[in-house]
């Protein structure tokens, strides 16, 4: 396990999202507790650019851009953990069943996730939130953690399919092992870090998605997150008059978070393939190569 | 052949599916969608007049199964019944409208997306670890994280209102007429430039690192080797023994990211006030036009399965294998 950890955290990129996504979360969970002043609540005039009082300035309806931003953080955090969870859970039950037991059973859930992964996600996640109304965040998560599980469900498939083939699935078969016992014994631990990779993707999206429904006012514009900071900049025409503190803000924490989720992803996927690295060792040891070589030549010539 | 057939089969079930779906949510929300509609439009309207709107907008009443017929009737005979918000014209015309222009910002910024992103990818592992892999694949792996509407929006902050170098909104100038002039194709390029630049944007990455990872996974295969060995050209080797296969994966993943790109396409139509699908589903989400909305869902899906029919042509014509079977 320690070993583990220490490979993660010498592989730069991992170590970098894990920071910048570890600073997202420290702010999401202790933010709000020091900050202490209500996101909705008029602290100034409209449109103050940042001073020393409202630091990254006020919205058009006087309320602090700052506090929104950290307000924010926790809601869409939030959002996109809940949803990643339901997405990793529908998609590792399908994948599982749909590789480990075949037949039928795989037939009919890949048909299914296959034709959920065709059909356009943003329209479909449009036209359900619309019917819904105004959307408060758990509703979205919701929404969007039960549209979305079909990519993970094919990956968690073929890799459950390759697993299956192994010799030592067949042999524990053989010992006449229980199919509860094959699947949370001998699967499920191989099966960790395509489902790690499921969850942070699936994170991503969410967190991304969120803001996109929300922007475009399918949110419920009464709560606070990045979306509907955008939503209301977008409404106040914050970009046309200069306001570019209200857009940017919430737009730089979406990106931020954005960046952060998907180092992390890089780096756990250069970790567990090798042959990705960007070869920062492999440089050090051509040079270390020249060096030795040149040492030589040095030695020899006299 | 046999591949062709099978997949078109799929996409008329898949297609069918989003069709029971759009039937389907209005019918399971709590409440009755049709008084929310027009509850949005006056709130002073006779029953009389109410239930010649509902008869017009093509709400039927009676058993379940029936409507199901009736709805998927309209469906493939291409009615999708009147738009609320521009009565009286039909959703077919509304949407009719706004396609071409969808077509032109999502068609465009695909292609020149994924041909950029596959051709530095192809790069960019070829030398991986050097100068131009340092630089490219972290800032595309940002640029794929980054939402749509980030970029869209910084776009048009910095050069719409801070330089003012490009037009802000419309997919030409308002005061031209639509003709096939020199004139008319300048300003829809001109219009059309920073919407399809910063869609492009988004998903340039996406390819690029995909490209990338599979390049690399075939310049470890024996027939790379070999033909090295052979004393070809690398960039014989790089291009026709390796990419040629790396592609495969890549054009599997344009397939999928077709939709995804439909979803950029609508937002950053909202941002840029281009008169899209996206523009036009905006309108119809403000104003809870229903009809507009669920004809959005269908043609957008119809388009997304026929563009993915598209690549797997493409798929045949890259993998010979195909062909035969």
């Amino acid at each position: 396990m320690f070993e583990t950890l220490k490979v993660f955290l010498r592989n730069k990129k991992a170590l970098i999202g894990l920071i910048i996504v570890l600073l997202y979360v420290a702010v999401a969970i202790f933010g709000p507790m020091l900050l202490n002043l209500d996101p909705m609540q008029r602290v100034g005039r409209p449109h103050q650019p940042p001073n020393a009082d409202e630091l990254l300035g006020t919205t058009r309806m006087g309320r602090d851009v700052f506090a929104q931003l950290i307000y924010g953080t926790r809601t869409s955090l939030a959002v996109g953990f809940f949803a990643g969870i339901i997405i990793v859970l529908i998609g590792t039950v399908l994948g599982i069943a749909a590789g480990y037991f075949g037949g039928w059973i795989d037939e009919v859930i890949s048909f299914f996730t296959n034709v959920v992964l065709v059909i356009p996600q943003l329209p479909l996640l449009l036209v359900i939130a619309a019917f819904m109304g105004q959307t408060n965040p758990a509703v979205i998560a919701i929404i969007i953690g039960m549209t979305s599980w079909a990519w993970g469900a094919r990956v968690t498939r073929s890799q459950t399919l390759t697993l299956r083939n192994r010799e030592y699935i067949l042999a524990s078969e053989l010992i006449g092992e229980r199919p509860t016992r094959m699947i949370f014994v001998e699967l499920l631990p191989n099966l960790l870090s395509i489902i790690g990779f499921n969850f942070i993707g699936s994170v991503t999206y969410t967190i991304i998605t969120q803001a996109t429904l929300e922007f475009l006012g399918l949110g419920n514009p009464m709560s606070v997150s990045w979306g509907t900071m955008l939503y209301h900049a977008q409404n106040a025409s914050a970009i046309s008059v200069g306001a570019w503190w209200e857009v940017l803000v919430p737009a730089l924490a979406v990106a931020g978070i954005g960046v952060g989720l998907s180092l992390l992803n890089f780096g756990v996927d250069e970790i567990s393939n090798p042959r990705l690295r960007t070869l920062g060792t492999v440089a050090a040891a051509i040079k270390a190569q020249k060096k030795l070589d040149q040492q030589r030549l040095a030695e020899v010539k006299p | 052949m046999n591949f062709v057939i099978r997949r078109i089969a799929f996409y008329l079930v898949a297609f069918l599916v989003a069709a029971t779906i759009n039937f389907a949510l209005p019918r399971l929300m709590p409440g009755n969608p049709i008084d929310v509609m027009f509850a949005q439009q006056n709130s002073t309207l006779t029953p009389e007049a109410r239930d010649a709107l509902v008869a017009t907008f093509g709400f039927a009443s009676g058993p379940l199964h029936l409507q199901f017929l009736d709805y998927m009737k309209s469906v493939f005979t291409g009615d999708l019944g009147y738009s609320i918000r521009f009565y009286p014209q039909k959703v077919n015309q509304v949407l009719a409208y706004a396609l071409p222009w969808t077509l032109l910002l999502a068609g465009t910024a695909t292609l020149m997306a994924f041909c950029v992103g596959s051709i530095i990818g192809t790069f960019a592992a070829w030398r991986r670890g050097g100068m131009l892999d340092a630089v490219v694949t972290p800032v595309s792996l940002a640029l794929q994280a980054t939402p749509a509407v980030v970029i869209a929006l910084t776009a048009l902050f910095i050069f719409g209102v801070a330089l003012k170098w490009l037009p802000t909104g419309y997919a030409f100038a308002p005061a031209l007429d639509p003709a096939w002039s020199w004139e008319f194709f300048g300003s829809v390029a001109l219009h059309g430039l920073m919407p399809i630049c910063s869609l492009m944007v988004v998903f340039v990455g996406g390819y690029l690192v995909t490209m990338r990872n599979n390049m690399i996974g075939q310049l470890g295969e024996d027939h790379v080797t070999m033909g090295l060995a052979k004393g070809l050209s690398d960039r014989r080797v790089q291009l026709n023994y390796a990419a040629r296969n790396a592609l495969l994966p890549s054009v599997t993943s344009l397939g999928l990211t077709l939709g995804a790109i439909l979803g950029g396409s609508l937002v950053t139509e909202v941002v840029f006030n281009y008169p899209g699908l996206g523009q036009t589903l905006y309108i119809g989400i403000v104003t809870r036009d229903y009809p507009l909305i669920q004809g959005q869902l269908l043609i957008m899906t119809f388009a997304t399965l026929l563009a993915n029919l598209a690549v797997d042509l493409l798929y045949v014509f890259f993998d010979p294998r195909l062909r035969k079977a």
